[in-house]
């Protein structure tokens, strides 16, 4: 996704010259990027055009985009997009704000390591989606028990990365700050937090789509508006274009939103010696 | 030992290094030592003798076990910028621009920003750093780091000064104006000094008095004192000094042998 607003740029003469052959270069690098997503899409409308399936085993792409921009037209998208988003994003900031704090906390201090760190490590690879009913019958059926859950799923990875970062800081740095009278609080946020970012942000980009897909994953049990939601309807009632349509809703989503991590990424790590985000996309 | 006027004592001093996972190691062992207020002192010795270790322990960053140290007769309770030190690996922050490394400890010191900011950009001209004020460390040299982390401790004008192997990743041209620079800024304010080198020239160049160690664990082998004139532009090539540098090179080549036999064996 290099320099789109190069490529939008409107500037009078812009066809001639090397500035045009530069454009044409970034286009030509995008479209190999892309090429294997697009004979993907190639082989999904030939093999959904050749008669082989019926339409409603797999309908064609196009007929999904139609889908698509009607159900974007009707305002039924935006709404289920804004719900879905609003609370995996939710569900993911709380994620990510109560992780760094609890990973901190456990890699300072004796007896918060000691006393979460069997929690966690049991807790990391218990399936938390199957507490659903029971948070259900806690917090009832809207947001706070959708929310909990993907907190659940998703803090994990956030606090391992940011113990094993925070450890991880060379105590030469935590000296030469403690050498200027920096306290044990200010060295949290001067020091520890921005050496062991290079880790944390990691510990966030896995977790973010983690947080996607549970907060789909409680509307497709649940129910409530959201994309999950609207493909569980759609399954009912053997609308296979709406099952598909919230598959390629969610694969664009989930693109944009790890693009605009690594974008992130890139941005608070000028600093790193890293050249590489550690995600493909 | 007690010693009249002193700014550090350290008295009978050992530090046992405790590996959660292999064998303790013995780093300092019986070290005592007196450092007047003002005054400039080299510890050499060969590497693995404790020298970094000593230094942790006046800076307050490794507890105090056996032995004691006291600074102006107050026991070193942990670190502190009137103990300013240069580690050995600098240790910049790498998330910090050249500038904002400088400007950290006068941040913390509480002087207001554009204070911070004159004083942050009189060290890095000092160090001849002018042009990468922007630069983070990723994208210096090490001698350029080693400049860096030298202005940011400089910078908060401690009273004592540890240095560890603070010229060692710079080139002999770089090193001569450091050393100069060094020199000035201790005559100008009143500063103790304890200078960490493996340069023998260096050492009775820049120093009063030359402790030297010996190989693992480090004790004090012997104390030598030097006092040459050092705006004597022949200072180098003059049979005084030579006979100096070569007679302390003895002491310190005959412990680094024995650290070669330490560690083959
Ligand atoms: N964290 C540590 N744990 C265990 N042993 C250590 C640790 N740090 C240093 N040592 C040991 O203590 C000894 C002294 O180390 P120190 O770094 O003080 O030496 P030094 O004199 O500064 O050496 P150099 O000149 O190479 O820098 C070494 O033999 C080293 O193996
Ligand atoms: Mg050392």
């Amino acid at each position: 996704m290099a320099r789109i607003d190069d490529t939008l740029a409107p500037t009078g003469a812009w066809l001639q010259g090397p500035r045009f052959a530069s454009v044409l270069r970034a286009c030509g690098r995008q479209l190999i990027a892309w090429s294997p997503v697009i004979v993907l899409l190639i082989a999904w409308e030939a093999v959904a055009r050749s008669g082989l399936v019926t339409p409603f085993m797999l309908p064609t792409f196009t007929g999904v985009l139609e889908r698509i921009a009607t159900d974007t037209a009707s305002g039924d998208l935006p709404v289920a997009l804004g719900m879905t988003m609003w609370r995996a994003l939710a569900g993911f900031f709380i994620s990510a704000v109560a992780g760094i704090a609890l990973g901190v906390a456990m890699a300072r201090s004796r007896a918060f390591n000691w006393f979460f760190d069997p929690i966690i490590s049991i807790g990391f690879p218990v399936p938390k989606i199957a507490f659903l009913p029971i948070i259900v019958l806690w917090l009832g059926f809207f947001d706070l028990s959708k929310i909990t859950i993907i907190v659940f799923n998703s803090i994990f990875p956030v606090v391992t990365a940011t113990v094993v970062g925070v450890r991880g800081v060379e105590k030469e740095l935590i000296w030469s700050a403690r050498n200027f009278g920096t306290s044990e609080r200010a060295l949290t946020w001067d020091v520890l937090l921005p050496a062991a970012l290079p880790q944390i942000f990691t510990g966030l980009q896995v977790t973010l789509p983690i947080a996607l897909i549970v907060g789909i994953l409680t509307e497709m049990a649940m129910g409530g508006y959201g994309i999950g939601a609207s493909m569980q309807t759609a399954s009912r009632f053997a609308d296979s274009l709406g099952v598909f349509a919230g598959i390629v809703e969610i694969a664009v989503v989930g693109y944009v939103l790890v693009k605009l991590m690594s974008l992130l990424r890139a941005r608070l790590l000028v600093w790193h010696p890293e050249a590489l985000e550690p995600t493909t996309a | 030992m007690a010693v009249n006027g002193a700014q550090i004592v350290i008295d009978r001093l050992s530090h046992m290094y405790r590996p959660p996972h292999g064998k303790p190691v013995l780093a300092v062992d019986d070290v005592s030592l007196a450092v007047g207020e003002r005054e400039f002192l080299a510890l050499l010795g060969p590497s693995g003798c404790g020298k970094s270790t000593l230094l942790y322990l006046l800076g307050g960053f490794l507890p105090t076990e056996t032995g004691s140290i006291t600074v102006d007769g107050k026991p070193i309770t942990g670190p502190g910028p009137d103990r300013g030190i240069v580690f050995q690996h600098f240790a910049l922050f790498p998330w910090k621009t050249v500038r904002a490394n400088v400007m950290y400890g006068l941040k913390r010191a509480g002087l207001p920003r554009d204070e911070q900011e004159k004083r942050a950009q009189a060290f890095i001209d000092l160090v001849g750093l002018h042009g990468f004020e922007e630069s983070y460390p990723s994208q210096l040299s090490g001698g350029m780091k080693q400049r860096t982390a030298i202005a940011r401790t400089l910078a908060i004008d401690p009273e004592i000064l540890l240095m560890d192997e603070p010229f060692g990743a710079l080139d002999a041209q770089t090193r001569s104006l450091m050393q100069t620079e060094l020199l000035s800024i201790w005559e100008r304010s009143p500063k103790t000094v304890i200078f960490v080198t493996h340069d023998v020239q260096e050492a009775v160049y820049l120093a009063r008095r030359i402790a030297v160690m010996s190989a693992r664990p480090g004790r004090i082998k012997a104390i030598i004192e030097t006092n040459f004139d050092r705006r004597d532009p022949h200072l180098f090539k003059s049979k005084p000094f030579v006979d100096k540098v070569d007679e302390i090179w003895d002491l310190v080549r005959a412990e680094a042998i024995k650290a070669q036999g330490t560690r083959s064996t």
